[in-house]
């Protein structure tokens, strides 16, 4: 794993008693889009208005680059772009002023960049509009683009694709991992869409009631070399059945027009010629992989907000 | 670090960038004319421009001052209303420099507010009454009772000096209320509350004789009674009375600051 440019540490959170963030502990590596996932009210917010210093932490620190939150502020969060809950933006002004609003705070940040980045998010046509005009999803990408502006090292999104449209959650998507790829920066993003996740991070948290439950790795060999469960469709079942046994799987019936394997990526290929060998007709394969929702409601026991 | 000034222009522009803020200035002038047309049409051009000039101050700072104080309540309490505090905290900037550059812009509001009352009343009375003027410097000196042996020009700059010094308070107290509980009308509901409704009762107030009556911040607002006499008869005097302000000023700026750098955003 790459040097982590996020570490958060035993991080706590209480209000009125009540434990909100319970002793959180985080890696976050350049160049990976890391999820956090969890059911409403299990803290997601709560933890990225920490990690950005609009709340402090009962307990525990979160170091940016090496600069604590706590008592290094302003060195921090120069790394840092984000979007907390919903990108409000000042309705008044117009999409562009918003973002040379934002450009003056930080050093450095030219008209260049600035027209770069409406360019990216796709908003070219309406920034001279005042936001008050805007959709949802403009919103949303106006705050993508306030969020990127300065190049940050760590972005924070928190559950960015909230009123995107299709179109424009695959585009965010793929800027996405583009980023983590190419430039290499680390990618912090919050959601409960868990499809979403599964296509977007390569690892993701798992939070339920302020605890850290698990930490899952998505992308990469490891989920490739997993075993699947693999639903054929044939026009002879029992010929079939044959035909695989012969070459060593372990096929059982599945209803009246198909058969079923446990197999992997590379299982699927060697049961398809075998049964295209035996002159069996292939009508279908199904793999039947555990989606992501399936482990997340596994995890968590499919509970309540609580 | 950045440049300060940025700071300070970005909240100018959500200032300037509103139509409310032009419609105040707007309203500041068309009153100031008005009011001069009217003593015109009824009273006739038999008056000193300074006499019509001083009236209309007095009058028109008041809603100068309301004026003000809606945009001082509204400056912070209007980013946690509209949750783009949270976009303006996560900058390389501490909260303290943010908050000032707030305040700098609700200061540098007020000043031009006064200064185009000043500009607006002291350019309409010359036109209506000043050209050609009816009345001699001598008689307007008697009218208006002009302390010492200053000028009527030189009595109206210290007039909307002072007025300015406890605009400042006044202001810096609105602005406390609104960053403690985030809301503007609150905030300018009790600020003009305290100004004009307890000011005037606290007039009453003065004829008790209890000690601590002379320690409340609305005995001490009214400075303009101080032009060319520092000590009044009453017993007050300049000095203590901007004692008084100052101390009350340095409370309302360390509690402001101390409640914005502490405060959990969860807007
Ligand atoms: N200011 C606050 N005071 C008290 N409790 C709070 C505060 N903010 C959040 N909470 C509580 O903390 C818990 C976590 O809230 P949080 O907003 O972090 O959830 P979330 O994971 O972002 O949920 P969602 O998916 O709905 O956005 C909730 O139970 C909420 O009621
Ligand atoms: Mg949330």
């Amino acid at each position: 794993m790459a040097q982590p440019v996020v570490r958060l540490q035993n991080v706590s959170k209480r209000i009125g008693g009540r434990t909100i963030i319970d002793r959180l502990t985080l890696d976050l590596p350049l160049g990976e889009v890391f999820g956090f996932l969890g059911p409403n009210g299990s803290g997601k917010t709560t933890t990225i208005r920490m990690m950005v210093g609009l709340m402090s932490m009962t307990e525990g620190d979160i170091w940016i680059n090496g600069h604590s939150i706590a008592k290094e502020y302003e060195k921090a969060i120069r790394y840092v772009g984000a979007i907390v809950e919903n990108p409000e933006m000042y309705k008044y002004l117009s999409g562009y002023d918003n973002l040379m609003h934002y450009a003056r705070m930080i050093p450095g940040i030219t008209e260049h960049r600035v027209h770069e980045v409406v360019k990216l998010v796709g908003l070219e046509g309406r920034i001279q509009d005042k936001v008050r005009t805007y959709s949802l999803g403009m919103r949303q990408r106006l705050g993508v683009a306030q969020a990127i502006l300065h190049k940050p090292q760590l972005l924070i999104l928190d559950e960015p694709t909230n009123g995107l449209d299709p179109a424009g959650i695959r585009e965010l998507r793929d800027y996405l991992r583009l980023l983590a790829k190419e430039e290499g920066i680390a990618i912090f993003v919050s959601s409960h869409l868990l499809s979403e996740m599964e296509l977007m991070c390569d690892r993701v948290a798992i939070i339920q009631g302020g605890k850290l439950i698990d930490v899952r790795t998505i992308r990469g060999a490891e989920s490739r070399a997993e075993t699947a469960r693999v639903i054929i469709e044939v026009d002879r079942p029992q010929g079939a059945i044959e035909a695989l046994q012969a070459s060593g799987l372990a096929p059982v019936q599945e209803g009246e027009q198909a058969i079923a394997i446990e197999t992997d990526r590379e299982g699927i290929a060697a049961a398809n010629a075998a049964l295209v060998a035996g002159g069996i007709k292939v009508y279908g394969i199904r793999a039947h992989v555990k989606s992501l929702e399936d482990q997340f409601l596994e995890v968590t026991g499919g509970e309540s907000i609580g | 670090m950045g440049n300060f000034l940025q700071l300070v222009h970005n909240e100018n522009i959500k200032i300037y960038k509103r139509a409310r803020s032009w419609v105040m200035l707007g309203i500041l002038v068309a009153s100031a004319i008005l009011i001069s047309i009217l003593w015109l049409s009824f009273g006739g051009r038999d008056t000193s421009m300074w006499e019509v000039m001083s009236t209309e101050s007095m009058i028109l700072f008041m809603l100068l001052t309301i004026f003000a104080v809606v945009i001082a309540a509204s400056s912070v309490a209007e980013e946690f209303a509209s949750g783009t505090i949270k976009l303006l905290l996560i900058r390389p900037w501490s909260r303290s420099k943010i908050l000032l550059s707030k305040y700098v812009s609700i200061m540098l509001f007020a000043v031009l507010l006064a200064a185009v009352l000043f500009a607006s009343t002291w350019l309409i009375n010359w036109i209506c009454f000043g050209i050609n003027s009816a009345v001699s410097l001598d008689e307007t000196q008697q009218m208006l009772l002009f302390p010492g042996s200053s000028g009527p020009f030189a009595y109206m700059l210290m007039y909307y000096g002072m007025k300015l010094l406890s605009l400042a308070v006044t202001l810096t107290l609105a602005f406390m209320i609104s960053t403690i509980f985030r809301s503007g009308a609150l905030a300018i509901g009790l600020s003009l509350f305290l100004l004009l409704g307890v000011n005037n009762f606290v007039l009453l107030l003065g004829y008790l004789e209890y000690e601590w009556i002379d320690y409340l911040l609305f005995m001490h607002l009214d400075l303009t009674k101080y032009i060319g006499a520092t000590r009044l008869e009453d017993g007050s005097n300049l000095w203590f009375s901007l004692g008084i302000l100052g101390a009350y000023y340095v409370i309302f700026v360390a509690l402001t600051w101390y409640v914005f750098n502490k405060r959990d955003v969860a807007a």
